[in-house]
């Protein structure tokens, strides 16, 4: 998986959540406002059926009055009078409660002006007729009511309240539906934000199921990678290994193979040296020696002239040779020396490291004295590791120090030690002749040196504590300027374990 | 000596097997010296066609043996010629230019009589086989039939 399907795919992510929450905030946000809407709407709707039955109430009031008033007009019965005059009093208010429903609608409030105009003109004939009752003139009470049917009062009064309900139901119908409408849209809303926050849910889950099975996968990979690489590096560490025991053998066997014809041109040069002696002998004998006398005894023979000149010349040549077959029988014997320690199997073991280099030291103090050199160990951190190994590593360095110290100056050689992070490292430092920082690589190549070529050597000694040293696990440096001295440092494990380089081999 | 001993000369390279002969020659040794440039005739000489080593039987025989052979190791023939009942009395010097302390304990431990190193200094190279010669004059030598 790239970072940029990572990057998008976690925006997408984002993007789903954000949408999500837009929803749900859209859909609280009209639910609310549509419930309250419904709410209004079913308010409203209460308030016209309220209004509806303020009116038939009042229509009943006005009824009853009239028909307490017919029926006290025809019995003079002291119960409809009392009838008669609850029904009035329960008029007004009856009224006041329909004004105060309906007042807000600007079509009612004609038909309630209308009304209550009316029902003053009914209460006031109904008080008229009422107190000619009670004058003792019914006659005249029963004109009056006749005068007031014909005025038709009532019929205005039934005819403005079936206005005003025939009104007050078509509110009702319209309100009715504006509360369905809210309550269906509410209804709606609540469905469709549902929905889509199912869906984004949906969504959602199936991208976190991607990325979770991208994950694993990766995963997967990562693991098959990292096991592909042990492999790899098994493998690999196994062809270095099966390369350097290759290098080893091929060493050990061409050092090995090359002495013999050595032996050969060694030998044969020999005896061509000595066939040469024999031939200029004779040639001696012939020149100096009359030819009927006995040559003389060898030896005794001086060649002249040319003769000697030619004697000298073979001798010099066959001199090269020699110094030149030995000077490669050394090189090949260090070869082998180098291989064959190669293969050595390194015992590690306790060893007491200040009690060694004094060992060493103490061997070498017939070649310091001559040298007016004086050795000082240090106290120095005990290791475990080879002691062959550590005993080579350690002559060679202080042999060089012995060896390449400055003329006329008396010769301080060092050793100290200090123990770091399961290392030891030790220092092996001189006030000799220095070494010049561009040979710095140099000295540890093998079959080369550096600086005056004064001593005795090979170039070998640096190549073998250096290989030794990487063998038993460890490192090594050099710091020197020419003329100042130089410090060898050597660091090496403090438990130095034999398998993991042993096993090698 | 007392019986006539051959010398077998196992040494491939002709250049040593000569030097080394003249120096056995010089150190007045005049048994006869037989010589072989590979293993495999040398065997065939050694234990004869069917390799039970019956032909040298009655034989007194020296070997002087290279272990570095182009067809097989000097060690193994060491080892077949120790394990011959005919032949594993005759005396056996391993004479090579492997001087590995591995190597030379090998060789003694499968029997090996003398182990010399063939040195690349020419008058070390002579001494030690004039010395050798010395040692070719006195050393008695069974037959190989005991």
């Amino acid at each position: 998986m790239t970072a940029e399907g990572h990057r998008r795919r976690a925006l997408w992510q984002i993007l789903l959540f954000a949408a999500g929450l837009l929803v749900l905030t859209v859909i609280s946000a009209g639910s609310v406002y549509l419930v309250n809407k419904a709410r209004d709407d079913n308010k409203w709707v209460v308030h016209t059926i309220e209004a509806q039955n303020q009116i038939n109430a009042l229509l009943l009031e006005v009824r009853r009055a009239e028909s307490a008033l017919r029926g006290y007009l025809l019995t003079l019965g002291p119960e409809f009078q009392t009838d008669y005059e609850k029904a009035v009093a329960a008029i007004i208010p009856a009224l006041d409660r329909v004004t105060r429903l309906t007042h807000d609608n600007p079509a009612q409030r004609e038909n309630l002006e209308k009304l209550s105009a009316t029902i003053e003109i009914r209460l006031g004939q109904f008080a008229r007729e009422i107190a000619a009752i009670r004058q003792g003139q019914p006659d005249m009470a029963t004109a009056l009511a006749r005068e007031a049917s014909a005025e038709g009062a009532t019929t205005t009064i039934g005819n403005v309240a079936g206005a005003m309900i025939t009104e007050e139901e078509r509110l009702f119908r319209v309100r009715t539906a504006n509360a369905d409408r809210s309550q269906t849209l509410a209804a709606s809303l609540t469905g469709i934000g549902s929905g889509l926050v199912v869906l984004l849910a949906l969504i959602s889950i199936w991208l976190v199921r991607r990325s979770a099975r991208a994950r694993d996968e990766a995963e997967t990979r990562l693991r098959d990678a990292y096991a592909n690489l042990e492999t790899v590096v098994d493998e690999r560490t196994a062809d270095l290994r099966e390369a350097n025991n290759e290098i080893q053998r091929f060493a050990y066997i061409v050092s090995h193979d090359l002495r013999s014809p050595l032996v050969n041109i060694m030998g044969f040069t020999s005896e061509l040296e000595e066939l040469g002696g024999d031939i200029f002998r004779r040639i001696g004998g012939l020149t100096h020696v009359p030819a009927d006398r006995p040559p003389l005894a060898s030896g005794e023979i001086a060649l002249e002239g040319p003769d000697k000149q030619l004697s000298a010349d073979f001798s010099e040549a066959l001199g090269f040779i020699k110094s030149s077959i030995a000077k490669m029988d050394r090189l090949i014997s260090a070869i082998l020396n180098l291989t064959r320690e190669g293969r050595r199997e390194f015992q590690p073991e306790k060893i007491d490291t200040q009690e060694l280099i004094e060992a060493i030291a103490s061997t070498l103090a017939h070649q310091a004295a001559e040298a007016q050199a004086e050795i000082h160990v240090a106290a120095l951190p005990n290791i475990i590791s080879d002691r062959l190994a550590l005993e080579q590593i350690f002559s060679n360095l202080i042999d060089n120090a012995i060896k390449y110290l400055k003329a006329g100056v008396p010769g301080e050689i060092r050793i100290r030690g200090r123990t770091k992070l399961g290392y030891a490292i030790f220092e092996v430092s001189d006030n000799g002749r220095g070494i010049d920082p561009k040979d710095h690589q140099r000295i540890f190549d093998l079959f080369r040196r550096a600086g005056t070529q004064d001593k005795p050597g090979q170039g070998i000694g640096l190549a073998h504590v250096r290989a030794l040293v990487r063998r038993l696990g460890g490192t090594m440096s050099v710091s020197s300027e020419l003329n100042a001295g130089s410090t060898f440092t050597i660091t090496l494990p403090i438990a130095w374990n034999a398998s993991n380089r042993n096993a090698d081999r | 000596m007392t019986q006539p001993v051959t010398i077998i000369m196992i040494e491939d390279d002709e250049g040593h097997a000569r030097l080394i002969e003249r120096n056995i020659r010089r150190s007045g040794v005049n048994n006869e010296i037989v010589s072989f440039a590979n293993g495999t005739d040398a065997m065939t000489h050694l234990f004869g066609t069917d390799g039970s080593g019956l032909v040298q039987k009655g034989n007194a025989l020296l070997i002087l043996l290279d272990l570095n052979l182009p067809d097989m190791t000097g060690i193994d023939i060491l080892k077949q010629i120790k394990e011959n009942k005919y032949l594993k009395a005759s005396p056996v010097v391993v004479l090579t230019t492997t001087d590995d302390s591995q190597e030379i304990k090998r060789c003694y431990e499968l029997g090996c009589n003398v182990y010399i190193t063939k040195p690349v200094n020419y008058e070390n190279f002579a001494n030690a086989i004039r010395q050798l010669g010395l040692f070719f004059s006195v050393i008695q030598v069974p037959s190989a039939a005991s």
